[in-house]
């Protein structure tokens, strides 16, 4: 029979174990140690991406690079003292999913900083959130330049580390704009913020240098309902019905979208782009996704290819990348994402602190090194770096050396070559580029000295 | 638009319409059959979609397609079965919103397995070699796959209207549609014949993702994306009916493509097809060849 003076002190010492354990578990206040280090506690640092949905091919590397990111971290020391936890959602590439998790990443589990979603809806519409609970966003991936620029978005907690759509729109209209052969294009491009500002940019700079240029498909037409129907064949019909043909197609369709316009323009014609070339954007994803059938000849501007930055802090990168994941090559979007969480970690290093007032002010205005191959520095004025982008023509130059094709003729365009200038973004953001005052009609191509 | 323009996307729409048909054919089947909305049909034809590239992309080349095809159709058909005895023939004798609510809740079961077994990953393959290639008629190409898809969708569209019309098992189930306690009393096993209703439902489903399979990246969308275009296809053509669901197709196909490509309806191509599909739930409820519920 047990002993009634000795049942509440067993279940005494068994609360007690309970709450060592529970304490232990959450990571408290109470010092933690991962081998030699000793933390003062654990913290999130938050991702809402894209694991199902349309951009799922991005979304799979971005959290790869992320969780990766925070392993190297916390065997270096953590950040600031802390040992980092990769809280990651999936937003299923769907606005109202990413508010959903922004919401519970920032309120529930109390982040510490928040890596940024794919699609540009998705940061016009998470920016405010965590700006309004002072969470610092580290952009890698969505870019619309109005997301710095706007007056309704500006987001003093928001910082770009991406070309933005000004910066590649405009680097594709000015190679665009002096290929001698080309005269006529198709723009295909997806009708949200994205497509819409990085398209605009394009046909601004595209009719700079060249005026004569002539876009052959109506612009109502130039966007494409997104998310999109799976079946391109109206816009491959309308391609090949276009008069005049267009010498080029300019497009900025991305993820199973590209795939699946390429797989059905191929399918219609094997040499449709040999008939059409085309420039769009695209990343090591795309290429890899489609592997060998990825055709040769495209004209592509991408963000951070591995195989054109070629330096040491890099090649160490795809190594311990691919002997984490199986030997997956890191994409774009795995190589920028990592650059985000070390450049926020460096910040918050140097701050001594995860607070985001403090450590905001360790990265606006400060430079920090990245794995391509360039030193960055974010911009005051905008939270914008100065980092570039890859242009070149696919080709098989590497032979089987990659189980997709590479890039011939490549260009690393420099970031100060490409960023927008500051009167451009001092315009933007006073609200002297809007039609009717409405600031969601923000367009560079309305300021004043873009207009002279 | 002259008439070569003109044939370009009106191929282009019977492509889309195609596949939207086989799929719609099994939901409306099931239905007319079964008096079942079955919202995880899209699942069934994700399914498919998924066993098809993973064993097309295992045997290679020659038999890929064609073994992808048997296998999909043979999974989801399995898939189908399981879903009629375990879940359905427990909603048969209740409302619609119990069945709607249990079939939505397979939808949920079905996406996570199929992320687990297969990975979040868009998966792709191609076209077997002898459905690889282009005609050019006009002065514009299409592509062979695209008639293929036609080809498909038109055998399917007669095997089924033979099914119903011309067998037993079709006379089975338009008795069982009509007065099944009597069917059941004439010594025909009703519950088997639900089955198999369902299974063939299945199997359309199936045809459907196969189809797709090799003309675009396969991804855990698909279920949604599908179930939407059917249910609308389905409503305007009238549930239960296999004519309905070729002529919504068509409807549904053509407006997209045409609609795409025309510079004042680009914007609203796809609200076009849920606004026909209001107007038909306004003025024609039970859809354009549907029978009005007693």
């Amino acid at each position: 029979m047990v002993s009634l003076v000795r049942t509440p002190i067993r279940w005494a010492t068994a609360a007690a174990m309970l709450a060592l354990l529970v304490v232990a578990a959450c990571g408290g206040t109470s010092s933690s140690s991962s081998g030699a280090t000793s933390f003062k506690g654990t913290r999130n640092l938050g991702l809402d991406i894209a694991i199902t949905g349309q951009s799922a091919l991005y979304g799979h590397a971005i959290s790869q690079a992320v969780k990766l990111a925070v392993a190297d971290l916390n065997s270096s020391g953590g950040v600031a003292g802390y040992k980092m936890q990769a809280d990651i959602l999936d937003d299923g590439t769907d606005v109202n999913k990413s508010v959903e998790n922004t919401r519970q990443l920032i309120l529930q589990d109390n982040v510490a900083a928040l890596i940024g979603p794919v699609t540009s809806a998705q940061c016009a519409a998470t920016s405010p959130i965590a700006k309004q609970n002072k969470v610092i966003t580290m952009a890698a991936t969505c870019n619309s330049y109005q997301l710095t620029t706007e007056p309704d978005l500006l987001n003093p907690y928001w910082v770009s580390i991406v070309p933005n759509t000004y910066m590649e729109g405009t680097s594709a209209g000015t190679l665009v704009g002096k290929l001698p052969s080309v005269k006529n294009i198709f723009i295909v491009s997806p009708n949200y913020l994205f497509g819409r500002s990085e398209t605009n940019a394009f046909v601004a700079e595209l009719k700079k240098v060249n005026p004569s240029a002539n876009i052959v498909n109506p612009q109502s037409t130039w966007y494409v309902p997104y998310p999109t129907n799976p079946r391109w064949d109206s816009t491959i019909a309308a391609i090949q019905a276009s008069n005049p043909k267009p010498d080029l197609i300019y497009s900025n369709i991305f993820a199973a979208d590209q795939d699946n316009f390429i797989k059905q323009a191929l399918a219609v014609d094997p040499n449709f782009f040999k008939t059409y070339p085309m420039t769009t954007l695209s990343s090591v994803d795309d290429l890899n996704s489609l592997g060998s059938s990825y055709p040769l000849g495209m004209h592509l501007y991408m963000r951070a290819p591995f195989f054109a930055l070629t330096n040491a802090k890099l090649t160490a990168y795809i190594n311990h990348y691919r002997a984490t994941y199986n030997g997956e090559y890191p994409s774009d979007w795995a190589v920028m994402d990592y650059d985000a969480v070390m450049t926020w970690a460096k910040a918050a290093n140097a701050a001594g602190s995860l607070d985001s007032d403090k450590v905001v002010k360790q990265l606006a205005g400060h430079t920090f090194p990245s794995l391509r191959g360039y030193n960055f520095t974010i911009r005051t004025q905008d939270q914008q770096a100065n980092v570039g982008e890859t242009i070149g023509t696919t080709s098989d130059v590497t032979g089987t050396k990659y189980p997709f094709p590479t890039l011939s003729g490549i260009t690393n365009l420099k970031g100060d070559d490409i960023i927008m200038p500051l009167t451009l973004v001092r315009e933007l953001q006073a609200g002297q580029c809007e039609q009717g005052g409405k600031a969601s009609t923000t367009d560079f191509a309305l300021c004043p000295s873009w207009k002279s | 638009m002259n008439a070569s323009q003109f044939l370009l996307f009106a191929v282009g729409g019977l492509a889309n319409a195609a596949y939207l048909f086989i799929v719609a054919a099994g939901l409306s089947l099931v239905f007319g059959a079964l008096r079942v909305i079955n919202m995880a049909h899209g699942s069934l034809y994700m399914i498919a979609a998924f066993v098809t590239v993973v064993v097309a992309n295992s045997l290679g080349a020659a038999l890929g397609f064609w073994g992808g095809l048997v296998a999909a159709v043979l999974v989801a058909g399995a898939v189908g079965a399981l879903i009629e005895v375990v879940v359905l023939r427990r909603v048969y004798r209740q409302e619609h919103l119990v069945q709607l609510l249990g079939t939505y809740a397979l939808t949920l079961i079905i996406a996570g397995a199929v992320r687990l077994i297969f990975g979040a990953q868009y998966r792709t393959m191609k076209a077997p070699d002898v459905l690889t290639g282009s005609v050019h008629l006009g002065g514009h190409s299409y592509a062979v796959y695209s008639f293929f898809m036609i080809g498909a969708a038109i055998a399917i569209a007669a095997g089924v209207y033979l099914m119903l019309y011309r067998t037993a098992l079709g006379r089975n189930i338009r008795a069982a549609v009509s007065d099944p306690d009597l069917l059941s009393a004439s010594g025909v096993n009703v519950a088997l014949l639900f089955t198999t209703v369902f299974v063939i439902g299945a199997g359309l489903a199936a045809l459907g993702g196969v189809i797709v399979a090799p003309s675009q990246a396969v991804g855990l969308t698909m279920d949604t994306d599908i179930l939407v275009l059917a249910f609308a296809i389905s409503v305007i053509g009238g549930l239960g009916s296999i004519v309905g669901s070729v002529v919504g197709a068509l409807i549904v196909g053509e407006t997209i493509s045409f609609g795409l490509a025309n510079s004042y309806t680009n914007q609203f191509a796809l609200a076009f097809i849920f606004i026909i599909m209001a107007a038909v739930l306004t003025l024609r409820p039970w859809g354009l060849f549907g029978v009005a519920e007693q």
